[in-house]
């Protein structure tokens, strides 16, 4: 029974934990105009829900939701701030660079996530933080006329009831089963050398992003910390 | 837990799929102009297709010529009939073969499709396939019937995970054994449905087989042969038993071949018109034994010879084994000899020329390619050798 328990308090650890890691190479943002302008990025965010098996089956509905009131909130964070943004609101009308970016923030982001903070650490970089997405990102910059460009990623896996009911039952036996998790990070980029400036990961407990009041802690904790002008 | 009890559940399901393949007529289970319901775990796939369709279309392989799209589009049209305005196609470049289609209608079809299919029916033949497992919600029922055996062989794994305190994943492999009998179910399914296809839009069904009887021929003249099956066989039934399958099913039910050859001759026109781009990514697959196959195929059915000769000398120059550079030699001297060969096989020539050390032909022949190609890109480089040598 004892190992049970245990078992159970984990999960529930797990769910609750909260950290952020981040990383900050400039004190303030420059512009060779008189205010930096941040171009946002369509941000890569995605809502699964965890099945009985662990298969994660993606939601429109709450990935619709989610990017919706991500944007908003996003929006909202840089007029409170005073930050001169640029938002892509037609999606239809990106090219190939945005979205080819935007995967390469993606996996460039996911590398950072295991290589710089997580289990693999990269003996070789001593420590350094020199991730870049490359100068060529310099084409996004002058079709927006944008200093820097904010990517962001979110992924949450929302478990079923029956997947949460296996996990019980799992824990009871004394086996570990993961009730679903939410992670995301976000880079500012250099739109002139490609070099990521600051980034930050979220973990869970920072929000939820389905609701409005939710998507705004989320927002509030991601860009902490970044560079203003 | 009543460990047996879910194995018997998983063993019902492998049975009652492998029955239902055997059923007569295959209807498609989709209207035209079909989306999915709202809520539904359809509507997350297609949302995570058309996440995909966007990396597509900014792919810098889409082939955007607009003949050869033209030629694909036609060909993709025709045999959907009222299934046509749901298709979004796209051409990429990639000499593999391969065509896919994915629940939200974004067709993919790799240029190396189009050089190995004879004709526009055998074209016609793959996309019918894959309009097939569209129009039959192949994907859906795919995730659906892993998510029911993939959560009922965890149930197994669990109860022996209780039973011998140490896991033993028989459930989980059960599982993605009966997703791949299930896929190969699903494409005898579209093999019979993309005939009727094939039929209802004036093509001659019996390009089906041909496709396969095709790979079989090709996989027999590689060089370097598959040492195991690889994902592709293990999800796709053998190509000598579809073929075999189709050779009845399309004879009983609409008789003999067609007399004419005008899909054959389509294609070819469209081939000579595409040929130094599409060969030239099968030329850079090192693939020597599947490229001869493909040439062999492509003299026989009347691609322009001077196309086929010019790219024999490619293949053996690249190939480089003992006798190889005489052979190279003499393919090019063939492609010059039928006139009109592509200007870069005097160039090719004359560096096989002036690797020998015969100077004069070399020069020859390099001052033929620029007369033919004035804008070259390597202009500077030949005449650089021109003056050189």
């Amino acid at each position: 029974m004892f190992r049970s328990i245990v078992a159970v308090g984990t999960i529930i650890a797990l769910a609750a934990c909260a950290t952020a890691n981040k990383v900050r190479q400039i004190d303030r943002l420059e512009s060779v105009g008189e205010n930096p302008r941040i171009l946002i990025m369509e941000p890569d965010i995605k809502y699964y829900l965890l099945t009985v098996s662990g298969v994660p089956e993606p939601h429109a509905e709450w990935t619709a939701a989610a990017r919706d009131n991500f944007a908003n909130a996003l929006k909202a964070y840089a007029d409170e701030r005073g930050t001169e943004v640029v938002m892509i609101t037609d999606s239809n009308q990106l090219g190939s660079a945005e979205i080819e970016y935007s995967k390469l923030h993606a996996a460039v982001g996911l590398t950072i996530q295991l290589n710089y903070f997580g289990e693999a650490r990269l003996p070789s970089k001593e420590g350094e933080f020199d991730w870049s997405l490359g100068p060529g990102v310099a084409e996004i910059g002058e079709k927006y006329n944008a200093d820097y460009a904010l990517f962001s990623y979110y992924r949450d896996y929302q478990a079923s009831g029956g997947r949460v009911a296996f996990a019980v039952l799992a824990a009871v036996a004394g086996v570990g089963m993961s009730t679903g998790w939410e992670k995301g990070f976000a880079s500012l980029v250099d739109l002139k050398t490609g070099d990521i400036v600051w980034f930050n990961i979220v973990h869970s407990n920072a929000g939820e992003l389905r609701d409005e009041q939710g998507a705004r802690m989320i927002v509030a904790t991601m860009f902490a910390n970044m560079p203003e002008k | 837990m009543n460990t047996c009890r879910h194995l018997i559940f998983v063993l019902i399901l492998l049975l009652s799929g492998a029955l239902a393949a055997e059923s007569a007529d295959i209807e498609p289970k989709i209207p035209p102009g079909y989306t999915p319901e709202k809520g539904d775990d359809e509507q997350g796939l297609w949302m995570e297709v058309d996440d995909y369709e966007k990396a597509v279309r900014a792919s810098a392989l889409l082939v955007d010529d607009a003949d050869l799209n033209n030629y694909v589009r036609e060909a993709a049209c025709r045999v959907a009939g009222e299934y046509c305005g749901d298709l979004r196609i796209y051409v990429i470049r990639n000499p593999g073969f391969n065509a896919s289609m994915t629940p939200n209608g974004m067709m993919q079809v790799w240029t190396g499709l189009l050089l190995r299919v004879s004709s526009e029916d055998e074209l016609a033949a793959v996309l019918g396939h894959e309009l097939a497992h569209y129009t039959r919600l192949h994907t859906l029922d795919r995730l659906r019937r892993i998510k029911v055996s993939l959560a009922a062989g965890s149930l197994v794994d669990f109860g022996l995970i209780v039973l011998a305190g140490v896991p033993i994943p028989v459930g989980q492999m059960t599982a993605v054994a009966d997703a791949m009998a299930f896929s190969r179910e699903q494409e005898e399914e579209a093999d019979l449905l993309g005939v009727r296809f094939m039929a209802d839009s004036d093509y001659d069904p019996h390009a089906s087989y041909r496709v396969w009887n095709m790979l079989v021929d090709e996989e027999a003249k590689a060089s370097a042969k598959r040492q195991k099956p690889g994902v592709f066989n293990k999800t796709h039934p053998d190509p000598a038993k579809r073929a075999e399958t189709l050779v009845r099913y399309v004879s009983e039910r609409y008789g003999t071949t067609r007399a004419d050859d005008i899909g054959r001759e389509r294609h070819v026109e469209m081939l000579d018109r595409h040929y130094m781009m599409l060969m030239e990514d099968q030329i850079d697959t090192n693939r020597f034994g599947r490229t001869q196959a493909m040439l062999e195929k492509h003299e026989q059915i009347g691609v322009n010879g001077g196309l086929v000769d010019f790219f024999y000398g490619e293949m053996y120059r690249q190939r480089g084994q003992a006798g190889d550079k005489e052979k190279a030699k003499n393919a090019y001297a063939r492609a010059i000899e039928r006139g009109d060969p592509p200007p870069l096989t005097y160039r090719n020539l004359g560096y096989l020329n002036l690797k020998e050390g015969d100077i004069e032909q070399a020069r020859h022949n390099f001052s033929q390619y620029l007369l033919l190609s004035p804008d070259a890109t390597d202009r500077k480089m030949i005449q650089f050798y021109l003056q050189e040598s």
